[in-house]
């Protein structure tokens, strides 16, 4: 059935000419390795009970170098059998000692249940084997009995950092004792959240040598370019890797669609999310289990609405076989939608990269892509979400207008040929390492002479004592305040606060006082999602929101009440971008270029309603909400007036030309930096200070560039995570590479006047701009 | 610390010159005490001797001595033996903060132990925080002798905080010790009754004992954190008189709780109502029996309504229907509405008695009264519901009647 639909997708005349490529990837055949001399008879017997017979060779390396007392890292696609691979040593460690401790880390709670499941079933059989969950779902009252009794503990980063370094004394058993900290799903631990969990690392490797128990690190992560290299920045120690895998995998079709051009003057191509929806919809009424993965929670919706419509039951209009799965649904809702895929109750889900981790959901047979993922790595985990260990799968990646996806499906070379990006960490980010040494004092007295993870920390102890929350009594710095400091310090945010999205309709219709809370969004979110007026849809149902509430002092909520409208809402922002410290400049002949600290505001000032289906525009409102601000580090680039003027003398006409080259870079910046665009942020302004700056939309900042006495154009290209994850500096060193690629790209595009796939489209960025900034780029590379 | 440039501000502010700090004033002279070498470094000691005759507030320190432990012990349901007074220690510290955890220390432990015809008091207090190991080592002996320790909230604080300062300095905790945390015995006599069960509040109510110039516990760990920044060490004895306090205080209450359990008379009515709330799960029948003297004695008709109501339940569940009912009368005329005599009264007749007459009546008066009291939604559809029940089992009971 598969095979027949990828015939005809590539035969038929209206898809056949959009499928700009197709990799063929044969079945593997499994390599086996027979079960280790030491592993212990009762674990084989286990095993057997279970039909594994004998071991894939990577899980046996694993095994090998465990032994040898060496940390490892194990990378292997989905489905690999990886889990065994750090099973086996522990389940080893605990029927040898059962006063061993063993720590697993999980991203999430939902895949701690889902690993606790898999190993009560192997373990089943073996004695003294004490495993439980211990996280923030755990009771109060049973929490005690997990401490006395686990000897296996599985959590998350999150509940390790405040709920179990900071009480250590109540875990002396386990820091004692502690054989292997398991670290699964490793590839999930990048930027922010990596460099918080490397300082969570260096924080229980102090309580580990203070109780006088060295563990052993076992990691597994999915394909990244660096796996070696993360593991041994979030442990702070040599690892081994083991990146060949030993488990078969079915054949599998790697399609890449580019929708067809409908205006070949303007250069706009058919609406990838209605080509992506189409091509769903084609499988799913074929009865093929298929998930489209969307690129934000948005678009999740949106293709979730068109899908659900295209696939709904004529008869009883039921499209109960395909559901949407993100962030922000509540747990429940979730682990629901697990549940019915992994039953095959629910035939296709649309999902956001939430569904990339490991979260147990069956096999699928196809992934669409709705938009190039960001990263190579994450193409893979996408892709890799749909296949079996044996029978035929498929991926199909549709392209977006943006030139990063343009330049992926039309070099297919690079797409598959490229290995995938390092994941990046910084675990000495100056707010992150400063917080955490601050839970450090709090766990134990740091001494002066101490490092942290290698690091001279002195100057910031010393600061943390002017700061007063620090105090020194002899050599050891001690915690002086009232306060609980990892109470204050997220591992995945800039702040802890949620937005709960409570449901009003019921409750103004049944008067009742009950909270329906159908959704969760983060701090950094919300005013693009929530603001009042927005359309917030859950599972494709609409929803209104009719107030915010977001003051300090009151309780973080958005109500919502159900509405029939046939519109979806938008955000408008307005930025700005000042430079705070320039740390280094070099001089171009043609520009000057900097890197250093600059501090982004954004607001949201409006939306604009986007009508499902044709996606046109269908009105817009204002929205009052306050600014938000974060410290970053950028590169910018600088063009002096002589310059500019060998380019043009309108000024209007400049403008339009650098924001060209502006969204240009920022474009083709990841393909550099091996990051996601996420990553990045951009913006044209200038170089006034910050004081005197304030945040302006696309249209007001054109007309003060306009208006400004002085014109001296900056382009910021910066690092989308507070306090900068490192992105900036390579930025700077590899600014005329960059835009010498530029120029090239816009050379080869073969639209008129500028189109998205180079500088963006011809209404947004004007009529000229295409040619001005071909100009402006000649200049610059010259 | 909000940005990268304040972090940097500070650190070439600190990189500049760092102030030499402030001589210590020595806190040994300024609290009345002295230095104590404990053999890992020295601790400022301050001891106090009180003459069992001194009273705390109204109540006489002797008290504790006369009082009966073992029924202590059983009223309070502590987990093991309160053998003599003499092994009891009594135990209050002051920390740098409620947050808990290890980064939060005792700075101030008070102990009071009573020595033949005297209470001493001893404060054991850290001038910085490398002076830990040294109050350990001083409150190792007095642990390794007391049978038994007494704290106000020490189950919840003061214990587990000590067992991680002890923990973390790899010490022997005695965590089997018997402690009798007043508290709970607090709880059950005075809940309600006062407004909260601080022990300020327990201080004023029932010791009688007004503290001058005492200091807000929750300034205290801030107090601490200025004077290791200072040194100036005069606020500090304001601290101290706390701490001591807290610790006569608990000397105090032992010995109105072995007054209380012996000679009932001897407190106030509604403290006798209390008394029943402690013993009911423990001794029903002298739970019950405090309840009545309670009741007898004459107690505010908030807490009368609560004994009846208490000691119907017990009739009830005994089957002595006639006493219950008569408390449920009684209970039933209470001044504020009352649903719950009602709806018992109301179940016993159309249920026990049989009599649906009776109960109908009773259902459409407590209706009729819990109207007018302006109920909530709940207690009007219960009687609703039981009214139409009742009315249709005698519009049954009629049919039947009929030839």
């Amino acid at each position: 059935m598969l095979g027949e639909i990828l015939d005809d997708l590539l035969i038929s005349a209206s898809t056949g000419r959009c499928i700009t490529a197709s990799r063929h990837f044969p079945a593997r055949p499994p390599v086996f390795a027979p079960f280790p001399a030491s592993l212990d008879a009762r674990v084989v017997a286990a095993l057997r009970a279970r039909g594994i017979e004998q071991l894939f060779s990577h899980q046996a390396r694993v095994w090998d170098i465990v032994e040898s007392g060496r940390h490892v890292v194990v990378v292997t696609p989905t489905a690999s059998g990886k889990t065994l691979c750090y099973n086996l040593p522990a389940l080893q460690a605990l029927i040898d000692k059962p006063d061993a401790r063993i720590l697993y880390l999980f991203p999430t709670k939902a895949l701690a249940q889902d690993q606790l499941a898999e190993l009560e079933a192997l373990a089943a059989s073996l004695p003294e084997m004490r495993m439980f969950t211990y996280d923030g779902d755990t009771p109060q009252d049973a929490r005690r009995a997990v401490r006395a009794r686990a000897n296996l503990v599985l959590t998350n980063p999150d509940m390790l950092h405040s709920g179990i370094l900071p009480h250590h004394t109540k875990w002396a058993n386990l820091f004692q004792n502690l054989r292997y900290v398991v670290i699964d799903e490793l590839h999930a631990y990048r930027g922010v959240f990596g460099s918080h969990l490397s300082n969570v690392i260096r924080r229980l490797k102090r309580i580990c040598a203070h109780y006088g128990s060295t563990p052993q690190f076992i990691m597994a992560s999915a394909t990244i370019g660096n796996p070696g290299e993360l593991a041994a920045r979030v442990t702070g120690e040599p690892v081994e890797e083991v990146t060949e895998s030993g488990a078969p995998s079915g054949e599998k079709t790697f399609l890449c669609y580019n929708p067809p051009v409908v205006n070949p003057e303007l250069g706009i191509r058919a609406p990838y999310l209605g080509e992506a929806s189409k091509l769903a919809i084609r499988l799913l009424r074929a009865e093929v289990p298929t998930i489209v993965f969307a690129q934000s929670r948005l678009s999740t919706e949106v293709l979730l609405t068109s899908i659900k419509a295209g696939v709904a039951d004529r008869a009883t209009g039921d499209a109960g076989i395909v559901r949407g799965y993100r962030g922000g649904y509540l747990p429940n809702r979730r682990r629901a939608v697990e549940k019915e895929l992994r039953a095959g109750e629910a035939l296709g889900v649309v999902s956001t990269n939430a569904l990339e981790l490991g979260v147990d959901i069956g096999h699928l047979d196809v992934a669409v892509l709705a938009g190039y993922p960001g990263t190579i790595a994450s193409m893979w985990q996408q892709a890799g979400r749909a296949g079996r260990r044996a029978g035929s799968s498929a991926a199909i990646l549709v392209a977006t207008s943006a030139p990063l996806d343009q330049f992926m499906v039309t070099h297919p070379d690079y797409l598959f040929g490229t290995p995938p990006e390092h994941a990046r960490v910084n675990p000495d980010n100056p707010f992150i390492l400063v917080n955490h040494l601050k839970c450090a004092a709090f766990e134990l007295p740091i001494n002066e002479e101490e490092t942290f993870g290698g690091l001279d920390v002195r100057r910031e102890l010393a600061a943390l004592e002017d700061e007063g929350v620090l105090h020194r009594a002899g050599p050891r710095y001690h915690w002086a305040s009232e306060t609980y400091p990892a109470d204050h310090i997220s591992l995945r945010t800039v702040t802890t606060d949620n937005f709960l999205v409570i449901d009003t309709t019921a409750r103004d219709e049944a008067q009742t006082k009950k909270r329906s809370i159908i959704a969760e969004v983060d701090w950094g979110s919300a005013f693009a999602t929530i603001y009042p007026k927005a359309i917030y849809l859950v599972e494709s149902v609409p929803f209104e929101v009719q107030e915010l509430r977001f003051r300090e002092d009151e309780e973080k909520v958005a109500y919502v009440k159900r509405v029939n409208v046939d519109y979806f809402t938008d955000a408008i922002s307005a930025k700005g971008v000042w430079i705070l410290r320039r740390l280094e400049g070099r001089q171009h002949p043609a520009y000057l270029a900097e890197q250093g600290e600059v501090l982004v505001a954004e607001k949201v000032v409006g939306f604009k309603k986007i009508k499902h289906g044709t996606l046109e525009n269908v009105g817009s409102g204002e929205v009052e909400l306050p600014q938000q601000e974060k410290q970053t580090t950028s590169a910018w680039l600088t063009v002096p007036p002589e310059a500019l003027e060998r380019v043009s003398r309108s000024r209007e006409e400049l403008i339009d030309g650098l924001r060209a080259v502006t969204y240009l870079l920022h474009h083709l910046a990841p393909i550099f930096l091996l990051c996601d665009i996420r990553d990045l942020g951009s913006w044209l302004g200038d170089t006034t200070p910050a004081e005197s700056g304030a945040v302006a939309t696309r249209e007001s900042a054109k007309h003060r560039l306009m208006q400004a006495e002085r014109f001296n154009p900056t382009i910021y290209l910066y690092d989308a995570h507070a306090g900068g994850i490192g992105l900036a500096e390579r930025l700077f060193d590899i600014l005329p590479d960059l835009l010498r690629r530029g120029l090239e790209t816009l050379q080869a595009c073969a639209c008129a006047a500028g189109c998205p796939s180079c500088v963006g489209p011809v209404n947004e960025v004007g009529r000229r701009a295409k040619a001005t900034a071909a100009r402006l780029l000649s200049v610059l590379t010259a | 610390m909000s940005t990268v440039d304040d972090l940097r501000r500070v650190i070439r502010r600190i990189e500049g010159a760092r102030p030499p700090r402030p001589a210590a004033e020595p806190v040994e002279r300024v609290v009345d005490g002295e230095l104590h070498d404990t053999g890992q470094g020295a601790i400022v000691l301050v001891q106090r001797e009180y003459p069992l005759s001194h009273r705390h507030g109204r109540e006489p320190l002797a008290d504790a001595v006369a009082a009966p432990l073992a029924l202590l012990a059983r009223a309070a349901r502590v987990d093991g033996e309160l053998a003599a007074v003499g092994g009891l220690l009594f135990l209050d510290t002051e920390t740098t903060g409620l947050a808990g955890g290890t980064g939060t220390y005792a700075f101030l432990v008070g102990a009071a132990l009573i020595e033949g015809d005297r209470v001493v008091v001893r404060q054991f207090f850290m001038r910085d925080f490398d002076d830990e190991p040294a109050l350990l080592t001083a409150l190792e002996p007095l642990l390794a002798r007391a049978v038994a320790v007494v704290t106000y909230n020490g189950a919840g604080f003061d214990l587990p905080l000590l067992e991680t300062r002890f923990v973390l300095a790899r010490r022997r905790w005695p965590g089997a010790l018997p402690h009798l945390d007043l508290l709970r015995p607090a709880r059950r006599v005075w809940a309600g009754w006062l407004p909260d069960c601080r022990l300020p509040t327990l201080e004023s109510a029932v010791l009688g004992l007004a503290r001058e110039d005492d200091v807000p516990g929750g300034l205290i760990p801030l107090m601490y954190f200025d004077y290791l920044r200072t040194r100036r060490a005069a606020p500090l004895r304001r601290v101290f008189d706390h701490n001591r306090h807290d610790v006569l205080s608990l000397v105090a209450l032992v010995g109105w709780f072995g007054r209380a359990l012996t000679d009932g008379t001897s407190v106030r009515p509604e403290e006798l109502a209390g008394l029943g709330r402690l013993w009911e799960p423990v001794d029903l029948e002298r739970g019950l029996a405090c309840y009545r003297a309670a009741l007898a004695a004459g107690v505010p008709e908030a807490i009368a309504q609560w004994a009846r109501l208490r000691l119907a339940w017990w009739e009830k569940r005994a089957a002595r229907w006639d006493a219950a009912c008569e408390l449920w009368d009684a209970a039933r005329r209470h001044e504020r509405f009352d649903p719950r005599p009602w709806e018992e009264l109301a179940k016993f007749q159309e249920h026990r008695a049989r009599d649906l007459a009776a109960a109908h009546a009773i259902v459409q008066d407590a209706l009729g009264l819990a109207r007018e009291a302006g109920a909530g939604p709940r207690v009007l559809e219960a009687f609703s519901y039981r009214l139409t029940r009742i009315e249709r089992r005698l519009a049954r009971a009629e049919l039947a009647d009929r030839p």
